[in-house]
């Protein structure tokens, strides 16, 4: 029992058993149709892809006293400077046919922009060959194959067919129902405001002039008579009747004395109000009230 | 009683006064190496000629040299001036054939064809520039006086050397 439990659990091992692998390659001649070229069209799409090398060769052709520089390179991805630029400088010099390897640490792929040969001087480049060398795991994202470490069974997520609600007959049904009520109601609101208006108006009709006395009871139209029975004035300007107040007061004795404390006092306010005054102004002032 | 002690102490000088031998291992590595990337093949666009020219059939072989010090090597290139393998010839052999630096690694490197050294079938190159340089050797066995190549296989050696200097 205890080795076929082993057996089973070597099985089930081996069968869960997950790896990732490492594929290197090179890419075919980028500069096969022409001098320039586009790294997408030229690395193979692979996540986490990687350069590791890069191996030009061409022919300079040129007359050997004239100057003559020539770059290889690859552009940043984001267009900001160069991510590898080698320079040969054929100035003074025969031409030949050049060929020079460079490893390169792993660089992302993506890193990687637009790649050309560049002249500077007189002469050409005939029969260039611009080749990377590149790796990358075919793991890299987990998900790419089920034998990768780290991945993740997917969930099936069931199909639920759409279904347009404003299809659906209940729906509708509820909807007609609601807009029944809607009209019913609306309809309802109509009839009251339309009552309020006749009420209204027989309110305006009785409170005018009492010309639908058939409209009140007995009492009501007594005391809409007696009310429109009120004679209201007729005019905001009605004359008022005025007329002369006679003096009536006698003064027994003859003359009315003045108060002497009532005058001091009056003048010793008088003068302190002077020199509050002055104290304003200055010496001044004070000056010409000694002249 | 000084005497012995003199005399031992002599003694005493005689055994710690043995000679020992020690040795000094150095190992020097090729700084140059010669590597044969392309092997030649004859074509016969006529029946007494042998040619590399790759217009009558043939390959013209290549060699290339990896030097890593710059300035210390000399290349000595020789094209082929006799069959070293081939059926019974029973005239005169007539040899031809350069030797041309046909890629480099380093622009500098483009300068050796002018300055080369070329005495009967050797070609000499100072290698004045570290990296790698191709050289291209061009064959030619023209047999006798118009006369037909022997029926057969032909082989013919280009010795490369690199010749410290």
């Amino acid at each position: 029992m205890k080795r076929l439990s082993l057996v089973l659990a070597v099985l089930v091992s081996y069968s869960s058993y997950s790896y990732s692998e490492e594929v290197y390659g090179s890419t075919n001649n980028a500069s096969a149709a022409g001098l320039n070229w586009v790294m997408t069209n030229v690395l193979p799409q692979f996540a986490g892809l990687e350069i590791n090398g890069l191996v030009y060769q061409y022919t300079a052709v040129k007359d050997p006293e004239s100057d003559m520089i020539v770059y290889v390179q690859n552009e940043n991805a984001d267009g900001n400077g160069y991510i590898f630029r080698n320079a040969d400088d054929w100035s003074g010099l025969p031409g030949n046919t050049i060929n020079k390897a460079f490893v390169i640490p792993n660089s992302l792929g993506e890193l990687w922009g637009d790649g050309s040969i560049q002249i500077e001087g007189e002469g050409s480049v005939e029969d260039p060959s611009v080749i990377y060398t590149y790796k990358y795991d075919t793991c890299f994202d987990p998900q790419a194959d089920p034998s990768c470490p780290g991945y993740e069974e997917i969930v099936e997520v069931p199909e639920i067919p759409f279904s347009d609600p404003l299809e659906d007959q209940l729906v509708l049904d509820e909807l007609n129902r609601q807009a029944q009520i809607d009209r019913e109601e609306e309809e309802e609101d109509r009839r009251r405001r339309q009552r309020e208006s006749k009420i209204k108006d027989a309110l305006e009709n009785l409170l005018g002039d009492g010309s639908n006395p058939e409209l009140l009871s007995a009492e009501a139209e007594k005391m809409a008579l007696a009310l429109f029975s009120v004679n209201l004035p007729t005019d905001y300007y009605s004359p008022l009747e005025g007329g002369e107040y006679i003096e009536t007061v006698i003064l027994d004795g003859g003359d009315i004395q003045d108060n002497q404390k009532a005058r001091r006092a009056n003048f010793a306010q008088q003068v302190l109000h002077q020199q509050m005054v002055d104290s304003q102004y200055g010496s001044d002032a004070s000056a010409q009230q000694e002249k | 009683m000084l005497k012995p002690v003199i005399v031992l102490a002599a003694g005493c000088l005689i055994a710690t006064g043995a000679a020992a031998n020690t040795e000094i291992i150095g190992t020097v590595d090729s700084k140059c190496i010669v590597i044969s990337e392309t092997p030649g093949i004859y074509g016969n666009p006529t029946p007494n000629l042998l040619t590399t020219d790759p217009s009558n059939g043939g390959v013209k072989p290549i060699i290339r040299y990896d030097v890593i010090s710059a300035e210390y090597y000399k290349a000595r290139i020789s094209y082929p001036d006799a069959f070293s393998t081939a059926p019974s010839l029973d005239d005169v052999v007539n040899w031809d054939g350069s030797v041309t630096v046909s890629e480099v690694s380093n622009t500098d490197m483009s300068g050796y064809d002018d300055n080369k050294v070329t005495y009967n079938n050797v070609t000499e190159y100072d290698l004045t520039v570290a990296g790698s340089t191709w050289f291209t050797i061009a064959s030619e066995a023209d047999y006798g006086s118009n006369k037909s190549l022997p029926a057969g296989t032909y082989n013919a050696v280009v010795e490369a050397e690199c010749i410290p200097l």
